[in-house]
């Protein structure tokens, strides 16, 4: 019996990027699947769900974003999307839509893969549910709703606590300004990234040791935020 | 206004002084009466003013020859006037043109009430001060006080003299400034003893009459009150600009109710005056009553008089419809707030008066909390005769024609009877033919019947029989009888027919405006729309109408109906000026009436889309109103037109801009999809090299080396495109046979065919041609490359060479699915790639373009057929001079 090997879905028309994706994936200890278009990735992840799926937006037959938004109905696994530089919005929306990060073409291996492990921890994270998250020598105890640093707690309003929460949930993932907007403002404030520039400050000055450098949250100019743990 | 509300400043008054701002001011002199001293004043104050450094001239002064004031002028600049040709004369006028071209600071324009003569560009002077002001030039003039418009019967009833010059009082309200030159009737008088005071020789012999010390008295007052009058409405402007409360009468609003007589004119003065006392708003309203007979030309006229009288006076004007009078304008004024109303003199006489049918009775029984003034009228006192109405109908002949034959008809049944049935009463009979005549042809031939009537009866059938005599008082009786009854069924018919027309009229003229309305909507382009629109007002005048478009800054003759007139340099003037100032201009207008048509601006609510212009025909005035109507829509139509123009070019626009976008976004495709693929392969043999097979990393090798080939290819397009757009193409010609460089273009697409064969069909002979050959074989591999990649694996690509007359041909062909028709002659054009491609196709969209570039900078031709054969498959051709002893060759 061979050992387990996670299964990653690779969703791309052109053939080129297969062909290195499924020597790196193969080294790198995955089981690479191959899809060329919308359709047959739906079918494959519909057939077998794999553990992961790496999906470029610009398909031949159905686009990349309708193929995320109709596998999301039935499969939750992670989905990191290999998107183009200058389609800012579709990255956004791909990550709307559920998308749990994505990566810009042309990409390196070693960075398409970083993702994809911090994509498939969370996933276990969230399943498993480990209330307490550190970074560094900060500690958020997401049950008692409490940060401390250095063992000092650092006073929050409940705001910036909601806004801090949500994106140590993320696990390392980007969250977009949208979502963090609809979950600590509620959806009426979608458009209102303004408040997050704020938030996000005070948020920074708090529990970042140089708030001018800031290590914990990192900006994705245009799209959202990411906590690094 | 609530009260607790702060005061803001009007913004109409705020308006009224932005348009006012970049326009000169006007200073008027008033005076009571000629003599006063108004130009003497005028000078004297106009030199100071020079002299104090203001660019004075003098446009017009009148000195009349008196020696104090001709010595004023000197010193200060006169313009020259303008020769005219009146009347075998010439004369000399005010020079508008010179005026404006002068353009002085300040401009002293005597006269204000001045007539122009026939010929000039406005009919009135203050037009031409208007203009002048227009202009940006300040202008000073004079007038007395009894050329004012909504005065002139006031001074009338005065003096005795009616005033023929007049000035619209809103041209005195314009007024910046306005300065009463006054001396008292005492002085004047002295003055006009001593024989300072000029006066034209009619005014000199009533100047005895009019220069009585109680006219002057009088007049000196008017004028007082005049300038005070407009003094307060310039403060109360100041006021309401700079929001102060003021004591302004809490909005009295005057209804003047005037009907198509001799009456509407005065009425129309005397509602300014009392609008002006009372510092109130007025406007001037005519009830139309759709089942009354329509009123006379001449009553038509006069209240179209009126109606523009009002609105020179500064009124509002408006038609209302309903058949009770009363009704009508009380419903108006309860929803305008209208608080006083001003009526004539009840026409109807004292019997009318009594039975309590004339409109001032009716109107006091229901018009709750409105004031009532009744104006008697001078004009209609006394013995003025109304004008007679009811103008005969063309064909009223055949009525009394008509009428007779009854008559004759029941004569003769007279006869009959009478031989048959003595005693019978004949006078029925009669009374049957009267009454016929009464419904069939109206009011006229019935009185023509009944006379006939009683004259036959009379004279064949009473006794004594063939006399006139009556014998008895009775048969007097039935004459009489006769007469009513052809009076009463004559006048039932002629109303019933007269509601029967009007209806007919109104439906006629609603269908009309239905049917233009249809025709101007569906016009879907500018001259579609401008040509329905000549066609109706043509159809609508009468006469001929042309539709001028703005062309290049300027308006042009566009659309004629019937046929395209000739137009003078006049009426070219007249369309210009109604284009630019969105004014009605040319004849029987205030601007350039002598021109031959009338021009109507054609004024949207965005602006101005032409102008129209119509022969001037006598228009009833609901006619007028259709055309008004005809033209508003036009303009709307051609406005609609012009924007669905600019939808088009937008559309266009926008078409390229996705174009360009989708095309863009393929180029950036195309150079990121081998830049991905180096860089993930190049990453993952730095990250795994090691744990990989032989196998895998080779492949991998492989797959960089393509990818970075493809990217060298894709940069080498861009780059032979930008050498062809920027006309750094450097061609090197050199003797070449076209089979070589064929051959060399084939082996390079060699590694790249995926499965197509590559067939070649070359001739043992050829002759060489000059050429490039590093371009041609890269002109070649393009068109090569394209037919790999537009035909299908198994196919086969044949490339031929041949001479053809002065020319050697390469023919390239595949057994793709061919292009259509639409597309093949965009096959050459930059960035153009077929939507979906037989296999997938990996290019910039430059290859062709660039292949045609190269050709083409070599003196060669390319051109495409296709489909070739059997519906299926594409030909390139390029087609190369043979040698042509040039002199590049040469050397």
């Amino acid at each position: 019996m061979s050992e387990f090997k996670p299964r990653i879905l690779v969703v791309d028309d052109e053939p080129q990027i297969h062909r290195f994706l499924r020597a790196a994936l193969d080294a790198a200890g995955y089981e690479p699947l191959r899809a060329d278009d919308g359709a047959s990735a739906l079918r494959e992840i519909a057939r077998k769900p794999p553990e992961a799926v790496v999906l470029d937006l610009g398909l031949p037959d159905i686009d990349g974003k309708e193929v995320l938004a109709k596998a999301r109905a039935f499969f939750d696994g992670p989905i990191i999307v290999l998107s183009a530089r200058d389609r800012e919005n579709e990255k956004i929306d791909a990550l709307d839509l559920g998308a749990d990060d994505y990566v810009e073409k042309p990409f390196g291996v070693g960075e398409l893969l970083a993702r994809l492990r911090v994509a498939m921890r969370h996933r276990v994270l969230r399943e498993g549910g480990e209330p307490i998250v550190t970074a560094g020598d900060l500690v958020i105890d997401l049950e008692r709703r409490r940060i401390t640093r250095a063992g000092e707690a650092v006073r929050l309003s409940p705001k910036e606590y909601d806004l801090l929460a949500h994106l140590v949930m993320g696990g390392g993932r980007v969250v977009t300004h949208r979502q963090i907007l609809t979950a600590v403002w509620g959806p009426a404030h979608v458009h209102d990234v303004q408040y997050l520039r704020v938030f996000v400050g005070q948020l920074r000055a708090k529990i970042e040791i140089d708030p001018a450098q800031p290590r914990l949250i990192s900006t994705e100019p245009g799209i959202g935020y990411r906590f690094n743990a | 206004m609530n009260a607790g509300e702060p005061r803001r400043p009007d913004p109409d008054a705020l308006l009224a002084e932005a348009g006012k701002s970049g326009r000169g001011r006007l200073k008027v002199l008033l005076g009571m009466a000629p003599g006063v001293g108004k130009t003497y004043q005028m000078l004297q104050q106009a030199r100071r003013q020079k002299a104090g450094g203001v660019d004075v001239a003098v446009g017009l002064v009148e000195t009349h020859g008196r020696p104090e004031t001709e010595a004023l002028l000197a010193g200060l600049e006169v313009l020259p006037r303008k020769p005219i040709e009146y009347h075998d004369r010439t004369l000399l006028e005010f020079d508008l043109d010179g005026a404006l071209a002068r353009k002085p600071s300040l401009l002293l324009v005597d006269e204000y009430a001045h007539s122009n003569l026939a010929g000039s560009r406005h009919p009135k002077r203050w037009q031409d001060v208007e203009e002048l002001i227009g202009a940006g030039i300040d202008v000073w003039t004079t007038i007395n006080v009894q050329h004012l418009e909504s005065l002139v019967d006031v001074v009338w009833k005065i003096t005795g003299v009616r005033q023929r010059e007049t000035v619209p009082d809103a041209a005195l309200t314009r007024a910046d400034d306005i300065e009463v030159v006054d001396i008292t009737p005492a002085e004047l008088r002295q003055r006009l003893a001593d024989g300072k005071v000029y006066l034209p020789t009619t005014a000199q012999l009533a100047s005895d009459n009019y220069f009585k010390t109680e006219n002057l008295t009088a007049l000196r007052e008017l004028a007082l009150r005049r300038a005070a009058q407009t003094v307060d409405q310039q403060l109360l402007g100041a006021m309401r600009r700079a929001g102060i409360e003021g004591h302004w009468a809490a909005g009295e609003r005057i209804l003047v109710l005037i009907g198509p007589d001799a009456t509407a004119t005065s009425l129309a003065r005397a509602g300014r005056r009392l609008a002006d006392t009372m510092d109130a708003s007025w406007t001037v309203a005519h009830v139309e009553r759709p089942n009354r007979p329509s009123p006379s030309a001449a009553g038509a006229a006069q209240l179209a008089e009126a109606i523009e009288l009002a609105q020179q006076l500064g009124g509002a004007t408006v038609s209302l419809t309903g058949d009770d009078l009363v009704g009508a304008v009380l419903d108006y004024a309860a929803r305008n707030h209208v608080t006083q109303i001003v009526i004539g003199k009840p026409r109807g006489g004292r019997l009318r008066e009594i039975l309590g049918a004339s409109l001032s009775s009716a109107l006091i029984r229901r018009a709750g909390g409105v004031a009532l003034h009744v104006v008697t009228d001078a004009t209609t006192t006394g013995r003025e005769r109304r004008v007679r109405t009811s103008p005969r109908r063309p064909d009223a002949w055949r009525g009394h024609v008509g009428a007779a034959v009854l008559v004759a008809a029941a004569g003769a049944v007279a006869g009959l009877v009478d031989r048959f049935a003595r005693g019978a009463d004949l006078a029925m009979i009669f009374l049957v033919s009267v009454f016929a005549s009464g419904l069939a042809f109206g009011l006229w031939p019935a009185v023509t019947a009944a006379a006939l009537a009683a004259l036959t009866y009379n004279f064949f059938f009473l006794e004594p029989r063939l006399t006139f005599y009556i014998g008895h008082a009775s048969d007097l009786f039935t004459f009489l009888v006769f007469f009513v009854v052809a009076m009463t069924t004559g006048w039932l018919t002629g109303r019933v027919r007269d509601q029967e027309r009007s209806a007919s009229r109104r439906a006629s003229a609603v269908a009309a405006l239905l049917a233009a309305s249809h025709r101007l909507s569906g016009a879907a382009k500018q001259d579609e729309a401008a040509s329905a629109l000549v066609e109706q007002l043509a159809a609508a005048t009468g006469g001929r109408a042309v539709v001028f478009l703005p062309r290049d800054g300027d308006i042009a003759a566009s659309v004629a109906s019937p046929e395209m007139p000739i137009l003078t340099t006049i009426d070219m003037a007249a369309a210009r000026w109604a284009w630019e100032k969105g004014e009605l201009a040319g004849a029987g207008t205030g601007t350039l009436p002598n021109a031959e048509w009338i021009f109507h601006p054609l004024q949207s609510h965005r602006g101005r889309t032409g102008v129209a212009a119509l022969e001037p025909t006598g228009l009833s005035p609901e006619d007028e109103r259709f055309v008004q109507a005809l033209i508003d829509q036009g303009a709307v139509a051609l406005e609609r037109a012009e924007l669905a123009v600019a939808a088009v070019d937008a559309e266009a626009l926008r078409r390229t801009d996705r174009l360009r976008a989708a095309l863009l976004n393929s180029i950036s495709h195309d150079l990121r999809t081998p830049l991905a693929t180096v860089l993930g392969s190049v990453t993952t043999l730095i990250d795994y090299g090691p744990s990989l097979d032989p196998a895998v990393r080779a492949d991998l090798l492989e797959s960089i080396r393509e990818e970075a080939e493809r990217l060298s290819r894709y940069v080498g397009d861009l780059l032979d495109m930008t050498r062809l757009e920027g006309g750094a193409l450097v061609t090197r010609k050199d003797w070449v046979d076209v089979r070589d460089v064929l051959r060399a273009a084939l082996e390079r697409i060699e590694r790249r065919r995926r499965g197509r064969w590559l067939a070649t069909d070359f001739p043992d002979e050829l002759t060489m041609v000059p050429a490039d050959a590093g371009l041609l074989e890269q002109a070649l591999v393009n068109i090569l490359e394209n037919a790999v990649a537009y035909s299908g694996e198994g196919s086969t690509i044949e490339a031929a060479a041949y001479e053809d007359r002065g020319n050697v041909v390469i023919s390239i062909e595949d057994e793709g699915r061919g292009i259509p028709t639409t597309e093949l002659k965009h096959v050459f054009d930059k960035f153009r790639r077929m939507e979906e491609a037989s296999d997938k196709v990996k290019g910039t969209g430059l290859g062709l373009a660039i292949s045609k570039g190269f050709v083409e900078a070599m003196g060669g031709r390319i051109a495409a057929a296709s489909p070739i054969h059997g519906g299926r498959g594409t030909r390139v051709l390029v087609s190369l001079p043979k040698a042509i002893a040039t002199h590049d060759i040469l050397l």
